[in-house]
């Protein structure tokens, strides 16, 4: 019992300690439920042994009581009644915050931000366990909101604007409220007070990462490309998890833009989902890339990739086309730019692809059209004639399109 | 006039006696034994001659009391008006000295005046005032008598019977949903009372303004040429030009507070138009206000008449206030009592402190009436002005009535303004004529020739008992106010004096003491009570069984209380000169009202008297704990009086019902007056209740919390065919069909050979049916499944969406159905319609293995990919390998498929296409390739011909005359054409002949 209590008074006083000396690290480990420091456990423990936990909570400051009772339900895995208390200290906390007028507690901050959200996903899952709404990411959501408006002004604080708002991609992205993302985009990235590069480079790294995740919803390829390749680039080396991550959308950003991976660097990152794919690009296999589609279908669908794989077909059919395209010149050099639809739709057979003229000389038209494909196709005799002159064209980072 | 008001004081005088009795009652509830105490312990000393009398006597305490408080408000105002005058009575010393007093405002005149006159202006004004009103007063008095009466009514619940004859306005002023108010708020009774009482008022109004406005127009005209003109207009024409002039000329008035002051002086002349008048001071400080006050004069219908005009304006004034009736009724209530407070302040010679007081009083009255009037506290700031000219005599009882009037508006907002006001009220001194207040009885005495003989025995009587000359001032106060408070009732000649039970005698030693000044309080909580007791009384039951209710109760018990000690406050002033005291007071006050003020500033204006209440709640909130007990009784005891009716308490039991379920109920209480207005609706049905009190409330209650079995109907209505009607209201069970109807209704729907509009709207009433019956089985699913299906068949999306996202939570129940053929529906109208890749790629991720071999779905998944990659070919053959109805869904993106593929193909092909081999990849060629029959490819190669030549495409005959394309000219000039179904609006299924034929069917 003494030794409860004094473990609580203990920790108390540290983090009156914490706030006094202004030590963020300290007051940073004081917050931080998840990490599971044997002496907040300790404390968690005390608490649950404390009789009259109550009585001593209610003492404790009011901005203090609810970060007890959360360290307490924490312990006893009750994270709906953890998150519900944390989020109260949270509220206090950023309340305090924002008097103070240095960024010293900056670090505690980001552990609440972060803390917040993990303990809203776990009450969540708790709650979905229960059968009921899960709701409290949400919350989390709308609370990093209120923290990042109190960072997004000027001044010392704005620097943890960008910490606040990763965390609120994930929330979003994890709720699948992907659109709530653009308005704290816009704050960012209009807001000259500040430049991006000014942000603690873990930050930007994740920011970009994110953004880039966005622009590969929206297919917009070339700002994707940009995006995910500055987090890469920037991303520290030893973190291989977060390079895997960002690879994971910039390899098809870059299939799709023409650049294929060497298979060392899907190898050492274990992106071996993606091996066939680029395989299939490579030899102009389009069996191989449905079969690589349809057999990472999952995976591709939840990380949101599939449809830009999906749309490596038609580079797939370009390959097959070029290849024939080479043979031809082997045999023939003055015919080779004309090339018959029949051979096409044989060559498709033998990869087990059945398709009759018409939908070839479909196909054919559209990589014309999306210029993937230089030459007209005469309809009458069922010939593509392919241009004299650079007949396949590079994409060198350009889209598929026109 | 005098015939009216005769009839109303005695009904006054009956409904006293039930008051009085009633009043009992409440002591006798166990509040109420408080407030005896009170009473008993302070009573006596402020009324010593009073004595026993007042707990006997109710209602004349609570006439009594609502005299004392008028004046108070009155000084208040009255100071911005010279209300007192008329207390003063109505007499003729007045006009001297409010000739006086009106010269005195000259100097003030810092005017900015908006209105436009002159300082000097305005001592015209008012000399000519003065001459003119002797006569006018007289009959002002007789107005203020019945409107007296009419407020009595209210106190004691007189029978409406007397009253009902009274107006022609009472109609058109009520309107149902003005009773439902009143009905809410009181029990049935007590609406029909306000009725009365509204009605009373009006009718006095009428006549006051009659007055008024003769006295205005020439008094205008004397002052100020150009204001007059707008008055006279105003008053006798058009009451919306009226008012919408008062508003001009009196808003800029606001600023100058000496001026507004002035401005409100005139007002009363004007009778309603001062209340106008005033109220446009207000209406400036609050750029919202004025639009409400606008509206409401516009609306009045009658400008022909002089006095109808005005009336008309009134009333619509009164509609129109935002605020119910109510509130205006407690205002002109309110504006009786100023009178009376007026020589109550004029006894204090007042410092400014003790103005402050009074400012102070008269503002958290103000927002105890009426919140949303609070603001315009400025207005009355002229109260320097009126310091400065002792305002006591000239004011006609009517300028009080309009000066309450305006000063609810004023009020509206507030505090705020309260707050700066009172500086200008310290700086105001009450001058009035101490003298004359105190020795008012004594002019009553020595105008007796005024007043009934019985009058004057009564008070010979009273002043007989005193034994020195301080008790005999204290009588003398106290008749005084008795009597004002008689000639505000209006039953100064109807009273019975001979049979008035004497006053306690006052207390002296007491009476520079607070204790003293507690009976008085008493009397004006009492009185107070009166006006805004009916609001209470909806309230009072509820705080003791309820613990929920309890914060609101004592908070306006506290409120109460609060202005209790403003009273109280004032007292001092009247009756004790000591400084010292008055300071304390005016600290405690000040702070009170402070917090009252700022309270109050950021409620939300509320309509009703609820919201007053509240409102009151909250100023109260402030006052210290030691008057706490006090008000508690006295707002108890008001309280009972109410609860005692049979409906009134039935009505409570209804009401503490509600309150049994959900949480919370704090947050409601707050919102509680809406639903209390509504409240008669409610009662028909409970079950509707529940629901639209919920959404009133601004939901402080999840929907998920509403109890939806108690609002689930079963239906009784056994025919099978029923249009489709949006309910507005509970569902009533004679109209919804059962279960074996609706599967009935469903297959007739099925099979009927009508219109796609006709079956929509049959299907419709069936989901209604379902829905408010909550069946949700597989019927349901094949409820929307069929309109779904038809929706798609007739290219009604919004009706296919509506049906699908409910298919989809039904399926997600478990319901069996049709589940695969509707995730390819799901499946195609993601990925061609919504064009979301999130919302696609999540459906997809979510396809079960078992769902991605039907065959249904296959066909979605195969239909998406060939649209993602362009490839027309594929995407006809899918169209014409379609199951179920995918086709429909895929028709919807037809065109644009076509014409990229052309597009396409003119830009590939060289040098042309054959027409037919178009039609025939683009699906015009209703065959599928190879069992063709000849005659439908020449359809469809017609058909293709037509559709090339409408997007631009340059046919030419080959060799063989054959028709073909020209590409390269093709792909230059192809175009998308405007549809030719386009409507405006983008729904075609509201054409206009569509609509015709749905008449028709």
């Amino acid at each position: 019992m003494g030794e409860a209590h004094r473990r609580i008074m203990d920790y108390l006083n540290t983090f009156s300690d914490a706030i006094a000396t202004q030590d963020g690290a300290l007051l940073r480990r004081l917050l931080s439920l998840s990490s599971n420091n044997p002496k907040l456990l300790s404390v968690a423990d005390a608490l649950n042994v404390f009789q009259d936990v109550s009585r001593l909570i209610r003492q404790s400051s009011e901005t203090l009581s609810p970060l007890l009772r959360s360290l307490q339900c924490y312990k006893l895995d009750q994270l709906v009644d953890a998150y519900n208390s944390y989020e109260k200290f949270a509220n206090a906390f950023i309340q305090e915050f924002r008097n103070w007028e240095s960024a010293w507690a900056l670090e505690a901050l980001y552990v609440v931000a972060y803390e917040i959200r993990i303990i809203a996903e776990r009450a969540d899952r708790e709650l979905a366990s229960n059968g009921k709404t899960p709701d409290k990411l949400k919350a989390a959501g709308s609370f990093l909101m209120k923290v990042f408006g109190v960072l997004a002004g000027k001044g010392p604080k704005r620097v943890g604007a960008l910490h606040v708002t990763c965390q609120l991609f994930k929330v979003y992205f994890k709720l699948g409220t992907v659109h709530l993302c653009r308005s704290v985009i816009r704050s960012i990235e209009t807001a000259r007070i500040f430049d991006f590069e000014e942000f603690p480079t873990r930050d930007k790294v994740t920011y970009m990462y994110y953004t880039g995740r966005l622009e590969v919803f929206n297919e917009n390829f070339p700002a994707a490309d940009q995006k995910l390749s500055y987090a890469l680039a920037h991303c520290h080396p030893d973190h291989e998890a977060n390079i895997r991550m960002i690879l994971k959308y910039l390899i098809p950003v870059k299939l799709s833009i023409g650049i294929l991976p060497g298979d060392l660097l899907l190898e050492r990152n274990n992106l071996l989902e993606y091996r066939d794919v680029v395989l299939a690009l490579r030899r102009g296999d389009i069996r191989l890339l449905r079969c690589a589609l349809q057999q990472h279908e999952d995976r591709f669908l939840r990380s949101g990739v599939y449809l830009v794989l999906e749309k490596l077909e038609l580079q797939v059919y370009r390959r097959l086309l070029k290849k024939i395209y080479i043979i031809q010149k082997h045999k023939d050099p003055s015919k080779a730019h004309q090339v018959k639809l029949d051979i096409i739709v044989k060559a498709l057979k033998w990869l087990q692809i059945d398709m009759d003229v018409d939908e070839v000389e479909c196909i054919v038209a559209i990589l014309i059209y999306k210029n993937l494909i230089k030459g007209y196709f005469a309809h009458k005799s069922k010939v593509v004639v392919l241009s004299k002159q650079d007949p396949f064209p590079k994409l060198n980072g350009k889209p598929v399109g026109l | 006039m005098m015939s009216e008001g005769g009839s109303a004081q005695a009904a006054a005088a009956a409904t006293s006696d039930s008051n009085s009795l009633e009043y009992q009652a409440e002591g006798n509830q166990g509040h109420t034994y408080q407030y005896y105490p009170s009473a008993a312990g302070s009573a006596p000393a402020p009324w010593p001659v009073h004595g026993g009398d007042h707990p006997s006597s109710g209602n004349r305490t609570v006439q009594n009391v609502s005299y004392q408080y008028n004046p108070q408000q009155s000084s208040t105002g009255a100071n911005m008006a010279n209300v007192s005058s008329i207390t003063s009575t109505s007499t003729a010393s007045g006009t001297d000295n409010a000739s006086n007093v009106y010269s005195s405002y000259a100097p003030y005149p810092t005017s900015t005046n908006p209105y436009g006159y002159a300082s000097s202006e305005y001592t015209n004004y008012y000399s000519g005032y003065q001459q003119q009103s002797a006569q006018p007063y007289t009959q002002a008095s007789g107005a203020y008598q019945n409107s007296g009466s009419a407020y009595q009514p209210i106190s004691s619940f007189p029978n409406p019977g007397s009253y009902a004859g009274s107006t022609s306005y009472s109609s058109t002023y009520y309107n149902p949903a003005d009773y439902q108010t009143t009905g809410a708020y009181a029990g049935s009774s007590y609406s029909s009372q306000a009725t009365v009482w509204n009605q009373g008022n009006y009718t006095n109004y009428p006549h006051q303004y009659g007055n008024y406005s003769h006295d205005s127009s020439s008094s205008y005209t004397s002052s100020n040429a150009a204001a007059t003109t707008n008055y006279q207009q105003h008053y006798q024409q058009w009451a919306d030009y009226y008012s919408s002039q008062t508003e001009v000329t009196c808003a800029p008035g606001t600023e100058n507070t000496a001026v507004t002051t002035a401005a409100a002086l005139p007002c009363p002349i004007p009778g309603v138009s001062s209340g106008s008048g005033y109220s446009a001071p207000v209406s400036q400080a609050q750029a919202s206000y004025t639009p409400t006050w606008r509206p409401e004069t516009s609306l009045s219908a009658l400008p022909s008449q002089q006095t109808t005009s005005t009336v008309g304006a009134y009333e619509d004034y009164w509609k129109h206030a935002t605020q119910s009736f109510q509130n205006h009724q407690d205002t002109s209530l309110q504006s009786n009592f100023q009178k009376p407070l007026h020589e109550n302040t004029s006894h204090p010679i007042i410092q400014n402190q003790q103005q402050t007081l009074v400012t102070q009083v008269s503002s958290s009255q103000y927002t105890e009436v009426q919140q949303t009037h609070t603001q315009p506290l400025q207005p009355f700031t002229p109260a320097d002005t009126l310091r400065v000219s002792k305002l006591q005599i000239p004011t006609n009882p009517r300028i009080a009535s309009n000066m309450a009037l305006a000063v609810p508006r004023t009020i509206k907002e507030t505090a705020t303004s309260s707050v700066t006001v009172k500086p200008a009220y310290v700086s105001v001194s009450l001058p009035k004529p101490n003298d004359k207040v105190l020795s008012s009885t004594s002019d009553s005495n020595a105008k007796t020739g005024m007043f009934p003989s019985s009058l004057r025995g009564y008070v010979e009587r009273a002043l007989a008992r005193c034994k020195d000359e301080k008790q005999r001032a204290a009588c003398q106060e106290v008749m005084k106010e008795k009597i004002t408070e008689a000639t505000a009732e209006g039953t100064l000649y109807s009273r019975d004096w001979d049979t008035e039970p004497l006053f306690p005698l006052p207390d002296i030693g007491t009476v520079n003491n607070d204790g003293q000044s507690v009976a008085p309080v008493m009397s004006l909580s009492t009185f107070k009570r009166s006006p805004s007791r009916r609001t209470k009384s909806r309230w009072e039951p509820l705080p003791e069984d309820k613990p929920i209710e309890k914060p609101t109760s004592t908070c306006q018990d506290s409120a109460r209380h609060g202005v209790w000690t403003h009273f109280s406050g004032r007292e001092n002033k009247s009756l004790a000169v000591k400084s010292e005291r008055k300071n304390a007071t005016l600290s405690r006050f000040s702070a009170v009202e402070q917090t009252s003020v700022s309270r109050s500033a950021h409620r939300p204006a509320k309509r009703q008297r609820f919201g007053n209440d509240l409102s009151a709640t909250e100023n109260g909130d402030a006052s210290s704990d030691s008057d706490k007990e006090q008000s508690l009784t006295a707002y108890y005891s008001g309280a009972t009086t109410l609860a005692n009716s049979p409906e009134e308490r039935k009505r409570r039991e209804n009401r503490s019902k509600r309150f049994d379920n959900g949480t919370g109920q704090r947050t409601e209480n707050h919102y509680r007056p809406k639903n209390v207005k509504s409240g008669n609706l409610y009662a028909r049905r409970a079950t509707a209740l529940v629901l639209s009190r919920t959404f009133e409330d601004g939901g402080p209650r999840a929907v998920e919390d509403i109890d939806w079995d108690s609002l689930t109907v079963k239906g009784t209505c056994q025919e099978i065919e029923k249009r489709y009607l949006r309910l507005t209201s509970a569902p009533d069970p004679s109209t919804v069909r059962p279960e074996e109807v609706l599967e009935k209704a469903l297959d007739m729907v099925q099979n009927s050979q009508k219109n796609y509009l006709y079956k929509c709207d049959q299907l419709k009433s069936i989901r209604q049916d379902l829905t408010v019956q909550r069946i949700r089985n597989e019927l349901t699913v094949k409820v929307y499944e069929t309109h779904a299906r038809l929706a798609l068949e007739f290219g009604d999306l919004p009706e296919f969406n509506q049906s699908q996202s409910q298919l989809k939570s039904l399926y997600g129940e478990g319901i069996a159905g049709c589940r695969m053929e509707f995730s390819a529906y799901n499946l195609l109208s993601v990925s061609l319609l919504s064009n979301n890749r999130r919302d696609l790629l999540s459906l997809m991720s979510r396809l079960s293995d078992e769902a991605k071999k039907h065959e249904a779905v296959k066909h979605a998944l195969s239909v998406r990919s060939a649209v993602t990659s362009g490839n027309y070919v594929l995407f006809f053959r899918l169209y014409k390998s379609a199951p179920n109805l995918n086709t429909c869904l895929m028709d919807l993106c037809v065109e644009k498929m076509r014409f990229e593929a052309v597009k396409c193909m003119s830009r590939t092909f060289r040098p042309t296409i054959p027409v037919s081999y178009v039609a025939q990849v683009l699906g015009f060629s209703s065959t599928s390739e190879g069992e063709a029959s000849d005659e439908k490819d020449v359809d469809g190669l017609e058909e293709c011909t037509e559709w090339l030549k409408a997007h631009g495409a340059c046919l030419i005959s080959d060799n063989n005359g054959e028709l073909v394309v020209d590409a390269k000219v093709s792909s230059s000039s192809l175009y998308m054409p405007e549809p030719e179904d386009a409507v405006a609006h983008g729904d075609a299924n509201l054409a206009v002949n569509d609509f015709f034929t749905r008449a028709s069917t």
